[in-house]
């Protein structure tokens, strides 16, 4: 009778808990796997040398130029006419030894896991009296890096709100100051477990995640492991897109009858026309993945002896992914929301680690033939989570769909600005949005 | 009354559809101006000026500081080329690039045949113009054109050459061979106004052979060759004697077709398909949809950011080469894949590959090159020359390693007078390069058939 009843207890729990994903392990180093792992948190700072601009300048200097298209703006590409401009400046304006200063701003550290060496950046806040100090990760994506935080990153650790947060931003393996990892089947569901051994070694049992493109299928992949341990979770990416039946047909429907498949009028706004929107559109933006998801190391390789190859692969998508708008304007629209310095800041994490050719291969070990029946894909996130939804993020996620994925959406906020970096572009709207999102979870939690 | 509105109905459709179909057969094209800026009046300069492929030693310093300033970074363990071509492998082409490849001996060697220039619609037309040596009593040359591909060039054709216009049977014909550069490859100047598709280059080409004085005359071509010999064909059904291609990708998805994919692998002889046939298209999610996204990652990307794309890859001589010559070794083998060294030399010397490379980076051309794909496919594939057929003499050869697999019955639905349909022994996507004996045979056997079924009209 006893066992029984235990059978049923068991029973009504697994009913009733949330399902996860298998942690799993690994191990990325060269080699064999040593007995013992060096668990130490080293100090980091990043450093530059006479050497490494003056052979940057050397390699500026040697680009052999060929004209654009007449009247081709940025629908080819990135324009050869403004490239030139971008490269003037890099050359004889662009401050690295001043940029270098800027990054060490932060304190940033490395410690192995899984035979890798992993980077971040860690800043304490300035806690004022009656503040809850809140462990916040933020995870970046490509071509991004720990650098779009940087405007960001004060607006949270120095608030007005209950809350203040203290801030990990790691670079995923494979990018910038993090090794790469030397065998195949890297992932995103790799990436988390390594995040979650980093916060547990950081100390936090307990902590919030944010992330956009890469970082918000790695940070979504660390509420479905762990829940435990993910207070909450922040996207600016809404990757709540199945292409279920369900879906499909509301796509059919809403754009005459929105208000029966709950579409609002953004939604429609974002979604239509639907073939120009969702087809044509991504389509034209996607070449990129294609190329990175099958051959990487052959698409970075170039791009790994040429500045100026990698400068225009990525700061293209800056443009694009920002406005798509933009790739009729003969500058790409670049400095109308972004700094040249800030952006040639972030290409250099790239040039000076030689990590492209990594955070490419990224792609490949993520777009398998399985990536739409992979585990995570069919699992639920069971965690409060906030959603922002930028207009000019390069697909639209409506608020109706949000719950075919996430089963707690504690808020759903239709951005007035802003597109795919948006941390980098509109840190003031991102940060007020993840504090009223964590409010939210943290009076939830008090009740 | 009521039977003279049936007569006149009968009588305006048989007018129409006559008509009709007059106007289908032949595809149009415009003069096009590709120059800078405006299109001057008056008229072309159309003169033929001679062209020697030059070389300075600047030329070859840049190369080698590039090449010594490369930063490779490690495959990872166990990769051979499944994430793109192996660094292990780069490491010792570039090694040979760097120390032994003799640019000076290939530009001599690329000289060997007389080169030449001309103005078309407002660019430079560059080709190679080969003419037999000897030729028997009381017969004339064949002109033939042969059209490159990407990444090839003209080169490729260089071994072939020799065995069309001096072959060794006597019963073979001898051709006379013009090899252009597409405009935007190689020593051809780029276009520089945007739109350059197929077309456009097969009208060039086609006034090409006519400024040469060639009335009538026989193409034949692989990859962009292909595409562009078929619209000679298309446009010019009455100058373009024969065409034979190499690669003949399923053209529109018609009824038969999709028929054939969903029966063909339970009744193969109602399609017409042999065992290699139904080898390569099925099972048809693996072999036409798996193997076709894993392979075309370069074609979305320079269908859509071309400018992008090239970018890095004309600064790093390095990047060039292990971008062009992967698909070297993925398109002569899809399994050389699995191999370290990638397959490369097991059919290609490295210095016909690097030579081939060379052209793309002293000419500065990726970039050009791969604005073609964007022209070509950024208009959608409903374009008035891919839907109609092509009524001119064909053959294809369909080699077992090519890149997409057409049986008979798809190649037909296009080539309506299809004469010859040559499943080969062995062979990629670079069959004039790598098996230019079986090649050079092949393209005998459509003229052969040609002569032996009446039409002498060309012979």
């Amino acid at each position: 009778m006893v066992k029984e009843s235990h059978l049923w207890i068991h029973k009504l729990i697994y009913i009733y808990s949330p399902k996860t994903i298998p942690i799993g392990d690994g191990w990325w180093g060269a080699g064999e796997k040593p007995s013992t792992e060096d668990k130490t948190i080293h100090r980091f700072v990043v450093k530059t040398s006479v050497e490494e601009t003056e052979d940057l300048h050397r390699r500026i200097d040697q680009t052999r130029f060929t004209d654009p298209l007449e009247d081709s703006r940025f629908n080819y590409g990135f324009n050869s006419n403004y490239l030139r401009r971008v490269l003037s400046y890099w050359r004889h304006q662009f401050d690295w030894e001043k940029q270098v200063k800027v990054i060490n701003q932060y304190p940033h550290f490395k410690t192995k896991i899984e035979g890798i060496d992993v980077h971040f950046i860690h800043v304490r806040p300035v806690q004022k009296a009656g503040q809850t100090v809140l462990p916040l990760m933020m995870v970046h994506g490509w071509p991004g890096s720990f650098y779009e935080f940087y405007k960001i990153i004060p607006l949270l650790t120095k608030t007005d709100s209950d809350a203040v947060f203290e801030v990990i931003c790691p670079s995923i393996p494979g990018y910038g100051y993090s090794e790469a990892p030397h065998k195949k089947g890297f992932n995103t569901l790799e990436a988390a477990r390594i995040f979650h051994k980093l916060m547990e070694r950081l100390g936090f049992t307990e902590f919030y995640v944010q992330g956009g493109d890469w970082g918000a299928f790695i940070t979504n992949n660390m509420a479905q492991m762990k829940p435990e341990c993910v207070r909450g979770l922040h996207l600016n990416m809404v990757i709540a897109r199945t292409d279920s039946l369900g879906q499909l047909l509301s796509l059919v429907i809403g754009r005459y009858l929105p208000f029966l498949v709950g579409f609002t009028k953004e939604d429609v706004r974002r979604l239509y026309p639907y073939m120009e929107k969702n087809i044509y559109d991504i389509l034209r933006e996607s070449g990129y993945l294609h190329i990175q998801a099958t051959k990487p190391d052959t698409a970075g390789c170039g791009l790994n002896d040429s500045p100026v190859g990698l400068a225009a692969y990525i700061l293209e998508k800056f443009s694009s992914w920002t406005d798509l708008g933009n790739r009729d304007l003969e500058d790409g629209g670049l400095e109308r929301k972004f700094s040249l310095d800030d952006l040639l800041t972030n290409v250099m994490i790239y040039w000076t680690t030689c990590s492209i050719i990594p955070s490419m291969r990224f792609y490949k070990e993520n777009l398998k033939k399985d990536f739409k029946t992979r585990v995570d894909r069919v699992t639920s996130v069971y965690v409060p989570t906030g959603l922002a939804a930028f207009p000019d993020e390069l697909l639209h996620c409506p608020s109706a769909w949000a719950g075919s994925r996430f089963a707690d959406v504690c808020s759903f906020t239709y951005m007035p600005r802003g597109g795919h970096f948006a941390a980098f572009e509109e840190p003031q709207l991102m940060a007020q949005d993840i504090i009223q999102f964590v409010e939210k979870v943290e009076s939830k939690s008090h009740k | 009354m009521y039977k003279e509105l049936a007569l006149a109905l009968g009588l305006g459709t048989v007018v129409a559809l006559v008509f009709l179909k007059k106007r289908k057969s032949v595809l149009k094209a415009h003069d096009g101006w590709w120059g800078v800026g405006a299109c001057h009046q008056g008229p072309e300069d159309d003169s033929i000026r001679p062209f020697k492929v030059e070389t300075t030693s600047e030329e070859i310093e840049d190369l080698h500081r590039r090449l010594d300033q490369t930063r490779s970074f490690p495959s990872l363990e166990d990769s051979q080329f499944n994430y793109g071509f192996n660094s292990k492998y780069l490491e010792k082409v570039v090694s040979y690039w760097r120390n032994d490849f003799n640019w000076r001996k290939q530009v001599d060697k690329l000289n060997k045949y007389p080169h030449f220039k001309t103005k078309i619609e407002g660019i430079d037309i560059h080709y190679v113009h080969v003419k037999p040596k000897s030729l028997a009593e009381g017969t004339r040359a064949v002109p033939l054109m042969m059209v490159h591909g990407w990444p090839g060039s003209f080169y490729e054709f260089y071994g072939i050459i020799p065995l069309l216009t001096e072959p060794s049977s006597p019963d073979d014909i001898t051709f006379e061979i013009i090899c252009p550069s597409i405009p935007g490859y190689g020593f051809s100047e780029a276009p520089h106004k945007k739109g350059f598709d197929g077309v456009c280059a097969a009208h060039i080409f086609n006034k090409l052979m006519k400024r040469l004085g060639f009335n009538q005359y026989y193409v034949q071509g692989g990859d962009w060759g292909s595409l562009i010999t078929t619209n000679m064909a298309q446009l010019e059904p009455n100058a373009v004697k024969g065409l034979h291609i190499n690669f003949a990708p399923p053209g529109k998805a018609g009824l038969l077709m999709m028929l054939s994919i969903l029966f063909g692998r339970r009744f193969p002889k109602l399609f017409g398909f042999t065992e290699h046939d139904v080898k390569r298209l099925f099972p048809t999610m693996e072999k036409l949809v798996v193997d076709a996204i894993r392979e075309t990652g370069y074609m979305h990307i320079q269908s859509t950011k071309p400018d992008t794309a090239g970018r890095g890859l004309n600064d790093s001589p390095v990047g060039l080469a292990a971008y062009i010559l992967e698909k070297f070794s993925t398109w002569t083998d899809p399994e050389f894949k699995n191999l370290e060294d990638g397959g490369l030399e097991r059919k290609f010397s490295l210095d016909d590959l690097l030579t081939n490379v060379m052209i793309y980076w002293t000419s500065k051309s990726i970039i050009s090159s791969m604005r073609f794909y964007k022209e070509n496919f950024s208009k959608g594939l409903n374009q008035p020359h891919a839907k109609l057929p092509v009524y001119v003499p064909s053959g294809v050869a369909s080699f077992p390693n090519e890149l997409m697999h057409s049986p008979k019955s798809w190649v037909t639905q296009k080539y309506h007078k299809l004469k010859t349909y040559t499943p080969m022994a062995r062979g990629g996507h670079f069959a004039a390069m790598e098996e230019p004996q079986l090649l050079a045979e092949d393209v005998q056997i459509l003229l052969q058939f040609k002569l032996l079924y009446n039409d002498r009209s060309l012979l």
